[in-house]
């Protein structure tokens, strides 16, 4: 009776009233042991005796087998529970004992012959297994996506004179470099186009504003009547910043900004002492915020105490 | 070869207006006019670059902006001009201006 509290939440399922239940219909089929050939057979022992035969092996065995085995035979034994009370309730048997079966499950039969636990994976760990909590705690500071820096190919070649000419807020000056700077107010973007067809976009603020600024351009390179498609679409570099806010000591003499090179993820952090960091080289967002939870409790280390 | 940058304006329209005329009651033949139009170009630019003295500060919002052939060309929107003597406000102005040689040139319209 007392391992009732200890059943795991799914055999739990299977103490449910029974009302739950229509007889006949073997609902906890999918429990049954697949393949095995064998269905289970209400066993017909008394018992009192199963409760015998259950407690003598509960002594011999260490904790975690035992409960183990526990599962195993109050899940089987719930199945032949459920068994037998369809039966019963289909043969109109003793019901006063079936809600007996539901209260107690170590009343019911022993492990059936033959059956191998065919579910380890939800048998095996009795208790719920928390995740293991960090040596340190989060930051709780998360970095603010400063620039993304995108490419994408236009997949037509382009005259830029053209482009220059008839687009507004562009700059083309090819004897100081080969290509139109474009710019728009929503998302606030530059973009630098080349005769080739490629393109790139840098100022926005997240991947996604990087993305609809950059199909922006590609409309604007379309309605002046070029074939642009929108092809490989790549963000390239993302750069964040946060504030730890407690200052750093190091050498402020040699650089105003001490640079970090973190392997993995290969991220370069700018960290100042007034305890501003600036992340950046990242392909991905997960990159900044990994980086930054990296580098914190090194910097809680470098903590200026004065 | 000076800029025909100014032929554009109040003034240069004006000259444009009569050689076209004379042209037309046949008193000068075209090339002549022709001819009127690049002294035209080299006094303009000579004398906004030496005589013209009086300065003038102007602000507004940029619309839209330009850069080809190293000429710039602006749109701005509520725009003041403003000189010592007086104020001048404007909804809408484009500058068309070019490369100067030894100071700015450029043109309003």
């Amino acid at each position: 009776m007392d391992q009732n509290n200890s059943l795991p939440p799914y055999a739990q399922g299977l103490a449910s009233p029974q009302g739950a239940m229509t007889p006949g219909i073997p609902i906890f089929s999918p429990m049954m042991p697949y393949g095995t050939g064998l269905t289970p057979q209400p066993i017909q022992s008394s018992n009192s005796l199963s409760v015998l035969e259950e407690q003598q092996r509960q002594q011999q065995q260490q904790q975690q087998q035992q409960q183990q085995q526990q599962q195993q035979q109050q899940q089987q034994a719930a199945v032949a529970a459920v068994q037998q009370s369809t039966s019963q309730q289909a043969t109109q048997g003793a019901s006063g004992q079936t809600p007996q079966l539901f209260h107690s499950q170590t009343l019911t039969t022993a492990p059936l012959p033959g059956t191998t636990p065919l579910y380890p994976s939800p048998m095996t760990p009795m208790t719920p297994i928390t995740p293991a909590t960090p040596a340190s705690e989060s930051s709780g500071i998360v970095p603010q996506l400063q620039n993304i820096v995108s490419t994408v190919n236009l997949g037509c070649k382009l005259d830029l004179k053209t482009i220059a000419l008839r687009a507004r807020n562009a700059e083309y000056n090819p004897k100081r470099f080969a290509a139109v700077i474009m710019r728009i107010r929503e998302p606030r973007t530059t973009a630098l186009i080349f005769s080739s067809g490629k393109m790139v976009c840098t100022g926005a603020k997240s991947e996604e504003q990087s993305r609809l600024a950059a199909r922006k351009y590609a409309r604007v390179v379309q309605k002046l009547g070029f074939p642009a498609k929108f092809l490989d679409f790549k963000i390239q570099n993302m750069v964040g910043s946060c504030d730890v806010k407690f200052p750093i000591s190091y050498e402020p003499e040699l650089f105003p900004g001490l640079i970090y090179r973190m392997i993995k993820p290969r991220i370069v952090l700018l960290i100042f002492v007034s305890g501003k960091v600036v992340l950046t080289g990242a392909k991905v967002r997960a990159e900044i915020y990994e980086a930054f939870e990296n580098i914190y409790p090194i910097l809680k280390g470098f903590r200026k105490t004065t | 070869m000076a800029y025909q940058l100014y032929r554009n304006t109040t003034l240069g329209n004006s000259l444009q207006e009569s050689l076209d005329e004379l042209i037309q009651s046949q008193q000068i033949i075209p090339q002549l006019a022709l001819q009127v139009l690049l002294q035209f170009d080299k006094a303009i630019n000579s004398a906004l670059a030496q005589t013209v003295r009086n300065r003038v500060n102007f602000r507004g919002s940029l619309n839209t902006y330009r850069f080809c052939d190293n000429v710039w060309t602006f749109v701005l929107n509520d725009v003041e001009f403003r000189e010592v003597t007086e104020l001048i406000k404007v909804d809408k102005v484009k500058i068309v201006a070019c490369d100067g040689k030894n100071t700015g040139s450029n043109t309003t319209e």
